[in-house]
């Protein structure tokens, strides 16, 4: 399964402690620096499927890492540390949609392309980079015609989150996130089965 | 579940993959799929999708991934500068819950000896006095209002006014002792009101009572005495002034004639 066991146990890396001003980086600053080498391409994947632009994406992971970082120095909880990254990334996605959501209800007449739509469509995500590989074509509708939260639930999944940590980040109960993972598969051996 | 009339789910068989059952429905799930050639087929086509996701996936998404180089130097760039923030120290504080416990009991302890001792305490040297004598020249260099002497010989001479509250907190954290117990000091102007000074932070201090023999009372008494002396005409204004906020201790000496102060 695409459960991706290589990330290590977050939660159980230790600080030592940060240091002022100084050349040499502190060894919280190694740590967070580290863990953005381990995370930084699993949550470009997720967002770019959820529709974020490079650029935007690229922005949000550093956000994520600065947010990190100054979590971990004001000595808050250092439990399930995978997932609060994403969940920041996630929330951070989420929030600059409604914003470009907004500026664009501003700037268009009533009665033209819903956002969300362009929200999806706009984006390098899964469905679009599909369309390029013919043997790719069909998962490419499947994936489109999910909808969002399911999506979201199936990047998270490859990404290597475990249910629970899902649930996390996308604020959903255990067995939604199964049901979610279930319906998503059953859509796509369906069609494999045309 | 593990009779072979009965075939698993395709969510139980995708929460088995996952290693998402709990141990006990592990176990029965993966003893009927040794026995249920259906529930195994089918467990694998549902492998099989999800190879195909994750292949088109990751295949289509890596390359758009950037180089790591670029935001990695970014990254590094900015936590630097906010490790170098000034709230660093609290921070750090706050990062060692047992120094933060271990602070907290000796805070306590501290509090407790100073209730028991409060009353010689006070009757020595006041709560929490640092004696201050002299003026900072960077601080308090002295101002004055641009008044003259008939303005300060009238019959309504300017008199020195109640500092405002808010000054003199202000003046008390210039000085770095913004604990300090109010009482213990009196914000006083460098060059009095009497002798043409100005309401300016920059000619007040805080000169403490308690400073055992150049305080704030040996001061006043310097005040009325070049007061007296401009008015009567044997001091000029200017040099009173000059005086007084050069070096308050050396014009006492001058005009009172003495080393010491004579109170």
């Amino acid at each position: 399964m695409f459960k991706d066991r290589a990330i290590p146990d977050l939660a159980a890396t230790t600080v030592s402690s940060a240091e002022g001003a100084s050349p040499k980086p502190t060894p919280l600053e190694e740590e967070v620096v580290a863990l953005f080498d381990q995370m930084q391409d699993r949550l470009l994947r997720y967002l770019f499927s959820t529709g974020v632009s490079v650029h935007d994406g690229e922005e949000i992971v550093q956000e994520v890492f600065l947010a990190l970082f100054q979590h971990l120095q004001r000595g808050k909880s250092r439990r399930n540390l995978r997932a609060w990254v994403f969940q920041v990334a996630h929330n951070l996605s989420v929030k600059r949609y409604l914003a470009k959501r907004r500026d664009r209800q501003n700037l268009v007449e009533p009665g033209d392309a819903p956002a969300e739509d362009t929200f999806v469509d706009r984006a390098p995500n899964p469905e679009d980079q599909l369309a390029s590989h013919q043997n790719h074509a069909r998962l490419q509708s499947v994936f489109r015609a999910l909808p969002e939260q399911d999506r979201r639930c199936l990047s998270l999944r490859a990404e290597g989150l475990t249910y629970r940590e899902i649930g996390k980040v996308l604020d959903m109960s255990l067995g939604a996130v199964a049901l979610s993972l279930g319906r998503s598969l059953a859509r796509f051996a369906r069609v494999e089965e045309r | 579940m593990s009779s072979n009339n009965s075939h698993l789910s395709d969510q139980e068989l995708l929460l088995a993959a996952d290693g998402e059952l709990p141990p006990a429905r592990a176990e029965e799930v993966a003893s009927h799929l040794a026995e249920c050639w259906t529930c195994r087929v089918r467990k694998g086509e549902i492998e099989e999708s999800i190879r195909d996701f994750v292949h088109a996936y990751r295949g289509n998404l890596d390359p758009l991934l950037p180089s790591p180089a670029g935001p990695r130097a970014l990254l590094k760039a900015q936590i630097a500068e906010m490790a170098s923030a000034p709230q660093g120290w609290r921070i750090r504080w706050s990062q060692f819950a047992t120094l933060r416990y271990a602070g907290a009991a000796l805070f306590l302890v501290f509090l407790g000896l100073l209730i028991y001792f409060r009353p010689a305490f006070q009757s020595r040297q006041g709560f929490h006095v640092v004696p201050v004598s002299f003026p900072e020249p960077s601080l308090t260099p002295g101002v004055t209002a641009g008044v003259n002497r008939d303005q300060i010989c009238g019959s309504r001479p300017p008199k020195n006014r109640i500092v405002p509250a808010s000054l003199q907190r202000r003046v008390f954290e210039e000085y770095g002792i913004s604990g300090a117990e109010p009482r213990a000091y009196e914000v006083d102007y460098l060059i009095t009101p009497a002798l043409g000074g100005a309401d300016d932070i920059r000619n007040l201090w805080p000169q403490s009572y308690s400073s055992a023999v150049w305080n704030a009372r040996v001061k006043d008494a310097l005040e009325d005495r070049l007061h007296d002396l401009v008015c009567d005409g044997r001091l000029d204004l200017g040099t009173a002034q000059r005086d007084i906020s050069s070096d308050w201790i050396a014009a006492y000496k001058k005009y009172f004639e003495t080393d010491r102060p004579l109170q």
